[in-house]
C-alpha cells in the first residue's frame, strides 16, 4: 500500500516537474537554456516511463531525448543565434 | 512579470490535476487504465512463444520485439524507410562540403577527455548487449543504434569530427554501413520466402516461422540461444543502419556554418 502510494505520488511530482520544464522551454529567450529546460522535461518522461512498465521505450527515450536531440538542437543553435 | 508567470504556471498545474482527476478517478472515458489486459494484448502474450502453437507463435520470449518485426513487421521496414530517406536528404543537403582539417580545434580539456575514454567502452557494451539481446530483453536494432550513436556524438564534442575521420568512421564508410543494414533486412524479409520457393513450398513475404500453408520458417533457437528467426537479423541490421544514419547526421552537423555557406557559395 504504502509502495502504491510512492509510486503514485513519484508520478505525479514528475508530471508535475515536467509541465513546469515544458513551460520553462517554451517561455524561454535563450534557447541553450531552453534547451536544458528540455532536456529536464525529457528526464522526467523517462521515469515516467519507467515507472509505467514501458523499458522498451525508455531504453530509446534515454539516448533520443536525453542525447541525440538536445545535441542535434544545440548543434542547430550555434549555427543560429543564441538568444531569441 | 514573476507573479504573471506563477499565475501561469498554476494554472496549468491546475487544469492538468483536474483532467488527470476526471479522467482516472471519474471514469469519464471509461476504465483507465483498464484493470485487465485487452483482448489483443492477451494473444500477443499467449502466442508470442508457444512452441505446440507454432503456426501462430513468433517465437520470441520478447512480446515487444515479437510485435515490432513479426506480427507487424511490414510497418517497421516502412518505418526504417522513412528513417533511411530522411538521411538522404539530409546527406543531399548537405552535398559537396567538406572541411579540411585546420589547426585550431583540439576538443575539450584533459579531464572530459580521459571520462569519455572510460566511458565509451561501457556505452558501445550496452548499446551491443541491447542488440544482442532484443529477442530476450527489452529493447531491439532501434533502442541499441541510437544508444550506440551517443559515443561517436561524445566522440565529436569531446575530441571533435576529425577525430573520428582520423580513426576511420568516415561519412563514407558510415554511409555503406548503413546501406549495409538496410540491405540486410531486405535479405531478412524474404530469406524464408526464398527458402520456401527453393524447397518448391509455398511461403510469404516477411515470414518468420511455419505457417499453415506455408511450412518454411527460420530457426528459432540457434546453440540455445534464442534467435527467433529473422528477428535477430533484424535487430543486429537495425542496430547498424540507425546507428549509422544518426552519426553521419551529427558529422554533417557538426560542420561549421561558414564552412558550409563557403562551400554552398563555391557551388554557382
Amino acid at each position: 500500500m504504502l509502495e502504491a502510494f510512492f509510486t503514485l505520488f513519484l508520478m505525479m511530482l514528475l508530471s508535475l516537474i515536467s509541465t513546469i520544464a515544458v513551460y520553462l522551454a517554451v517561455t524561454e529567450r535563450n534557447l541553450l537554456r531552453a534547451v536544458l529546460f528540455s532536456a529536464l522535461q525529457s528526464m522526467c518522461y523517462a521515469f515516467l516511463y519507467y515507472i509505467l512498465m514501458a523499458p522498451d521505450i525508455v531504453l530509446v527515450y534515454v539516448p533520443v531525448s536525453i542525447g541525440l536531440y538536445p545535441a542535434a538542437i544545440l548543434f542547430l543553435i550555434r549555427k543560429t543565434k543564441e538568444c531569441e | 512579470m514573476l507573479l504573471r508567470r506563477l499565475i501561469t504556471v498554476s494554472v496549468l498545474i491546475v487544469f492538468i490535476v483536474l483532467t488527470s482527476y476526471t479522467i482516472t478517478a471519474l471514469n469519464v472515458l471509461g476504465e483507465l487504465p483498464p484493470r485487465g489486459l485487452r483482448p489483443l494484448a492477451l494473444w500477443f502474450l499467449n502466442t508470442s512463444i508457444t512452441p505446440w502453437l507454432n503456426y501462430f507463435s513468433a517465437m520470441a520470449p520478447e512480446t515487444v520485439t515479437a510485435i515490432v518485426w513479426d506480427y507487424r513487421g511490414l510497418d517497421t521496414l516502412f518505418e526504417t524507410a522513412v528513417f533511411y530517406f530522411a538521411i538522404i536528404a539530409s546527406i543531399a543537403l548537405f552535398r559537396g562540403i567538406e572541411e579540411k582539417r585546420g589547426g585550431g580545434y583540439v576538443g575539450l580539456s584533459k579531464i572530459v577527455r580521459v571520462v569519455s575514454r572510460v566511458l565509451l567502452p561501457i556505452n558501445i557494451v550496452v548499446a551491443a548487449s541491447i542488440a544482442i539481446h532484443g529477442t530476450i530483453t527489452p529493447g531491439g536494432g532501434f533502442q541499441a543504434g541510437s544508444a550506440m550513436a551517443v559515443a561517436p556524438l561524445i566522440l565529436i564534442i569531446v575530441f571533435s569530427r576529425f577525430f573520428l575521420k582520423e580513426k576511420g568512421l568516415s561519412k563514407n564508410l558510415l554511409i555503406a554501413l548503413r546501406g549495409a543494414g538496410l540491405v540486410g533486412i531486405g535479405v531478412a524479409s524474404i530469406l524464408a520466402l526464398a527458402l520456401g520457393l527453393l524447397s518448391g513450398g509455398y511461403s510469404f513475404i516477411f515470414q518468420n516461422q511455419p505457417k499453415e500453408a506455408a511450412p518454411t520458417g527460420l530457426p528459432p533457437d540457434v546453440l540455445g540461444f534464442p534467435i527467433a528467426g529473422t528477428l535477430f537479423i533484424f535487430n543486429i541490421c537495425e542496430f547498424i543502419a540507425v546507428f549509422a544514419g544518426f552519426t553521419i547526421i551529427f558529422i554533417l552537423l557538426s560542420i561549421p556554418e561558414d564552412v558550409a555557406r563557403e562551400a554552398l557559395h563555391g557551388e554557382h
